[in-house]
């Protein structure tokens, strides 16, 4: 007779009893948060099996620090943060040519009228900034958070996230003055 | 053209409509962000976006695969990091656990091959364009290697993981002395198998996972000889 049986449950198998973590919780993390932070993974990577990679990286570093997950005033900001930190080091690693991507996609709009898609337009100057002021600048114009709340965020003191929002506007003037004319930003070097 | 890039209103944030969704904002906090989205077209849009987004990951990256795939990296990231393990041991615990919940413990098994017939792949090394596999083994005492010569035990849960290298199709195959059982036939997903299986039976057998480009039926195969010519065949013994 042959000696294989499908354990009940697919894949997952049955549920497991007395597992260190509470039953479920990886489904739980699944349905809360895994479509955010795919969403943050596939908006940065711009490539779907990176992202899926990044996905559960993001989840292993998340379960490998469960109580500062839970201890989190906002468990979506934190998974944000990690999610945005992973992806910018994994461009950073790979060199991702940011510069190139505004000029084709500058050379894509010709004579349009209509601006790039504004998170697009971020996201491709991110790469022109220094490496501090890409988190800022991600937390600030796309996760829409306050400076103040960046501060909490990230441990840093406002006056240091001013400085790296500036740099980021500095950074964002200059690569679009040379990859994108006729693209400006607001005056002022404050958001 | 000016550009305006963004970033907080007055009483807009993406964030803070995100923690609505996720249920992170309770009381009169919650209740005023909600009485402004319903009002506020700008996050409305952001709304929208959640809902998007969960439609992306449903569709790329159901829940089984993630949680095989987040299983995989807690079981596999502590052999990178060999040297830490004291600093490690901590989170290892809530890997161990983790994979428990997830169905699927990761072992990388040194292959018992032959070498004869067609291309072999090896569990745990990837052969140069070639394709690969890996077991994972699950019972009662958590997460460990399977030694080479280490009976299977019983209760065990196996989960077969492909790594298809390009290959599109997989089929697996339990052979045991005069019977063949047909476990899979289809796509070379990348990752977990729809199932994980427990072996019942006694004295040896041999898992074969053969990787084609061609589609391979698994009930066609009573031994290795039947696997296609130029796949790549995965052998494991299993013992008990």
């Amino acid at each position: 007779m042959a000696g294989l049986r499908v354990i009940e449950g697919g894949r997952a198998g049955a549920p497991a009893r007395g597992a260190g973590l509470p039953p479920g919780l990886l489904a739980e993390l699944y349905e809360k948060h895994a479509a955010q932070v795919y969403g943050r993974c596939r908006w940065l990577l711009r490539d779907e099996h990176e992202a899926r990679d990044a996905l559960q990286e993001v989840f292993v570093k998340a379960l490998r620090s469960l109580d500062d997950f839970r201890g989190a005033a906002s468990p979506t900001t934190w998974l944000l943060k990690i999610a945005t930190n992973h992806c910018l080091n994994a461009l950073r690693a790979k060199k991702a040519a940011f510069r190139e991507q505004l000029e084709a996609v500058q050379a894509v709009r010709k004579q349009d009228t209509e601006p790039p898609e504004r998170r697009e337009l971020v996201r491709m100057l991110l790469g022109a900034a220094p490496p501090e002021a890409q988190e800022v600048a991600v937390l600030y114009y796309v996760d829409e958070l306050t400076q103040a709340e960046i501060a909490e965020t990230l441990g840093r003191s406002l006056p240091t996230v001013r400085k790296r929002l500036r740099e980021f506007i500095a950074a964002a003037r200059e690569a679009l003055r040379t990859a994108m004319p006729g693209i400006e930003l607001p005056e002022g070097d404050e958001p | 053209m000016r550009v305006d890039l963004g970033g907080p209103g007055p009483s807009c944030s993406a964030m803070r409509v995100r923690r609505l969704a996720a249920g992170e904002l309770a009381g009169a906090e919650g209740e005023r962000v909600a009485r402004h989205v319903a009002e506020c077209a700008r996050c409305q849009a952001v709304q929208r976006g959640i809902a998007q987004e969960k439609t992306e990951l449903a569709r790329a990256v159901p829940f089984e695969a993630f949680a095989a795939g987040v299983a995989e990296k807690l079981a596999l990231a502590p052999r990178r990091r060999a040297t830490r393990v004291l600093r490690w041991a901590a989170p290892l615990a809530a890997a161990a656990a983790v994979a428990l919940v997830a169905g699927a413990a990761l072992v990388h098994r040194p292959l018992a091959e032959d070498g004869a017939g067609p291309r072999a792949a090896q569990f745990g090394v990837r052969s140069k364009g070639g394709a690969s596999a890996q077991l994972f083994v699950q019972d009662g005492r958590g997460v460990r290697e399977l030694g080479v010569a280490e009976p299977v035990p019983p209760g065990a849960r196996l989960q077969i993981v492909l790594h298809p290298s390009g290959r599109k199709y997989a089929a697996a195959v339990l052979l045991e002395p005069g019977e063949a059982t047909a476990l899979y036939s289809g796509p070379a997903v990348q990752g977990a198998l729809p199932q994980s299986f427990e072996w019942t039976g006694a004295g040896q057998a041999t898992l074969l996972l053969v990787l084609a480009d061609t589609p391979v039926i698994a009930e066609r195969i009573h031994t290795r000889a039947d696997t296609p010519a130029g796949a790549d065949v995965v052998q494991v013994s299993l013992r008990r």
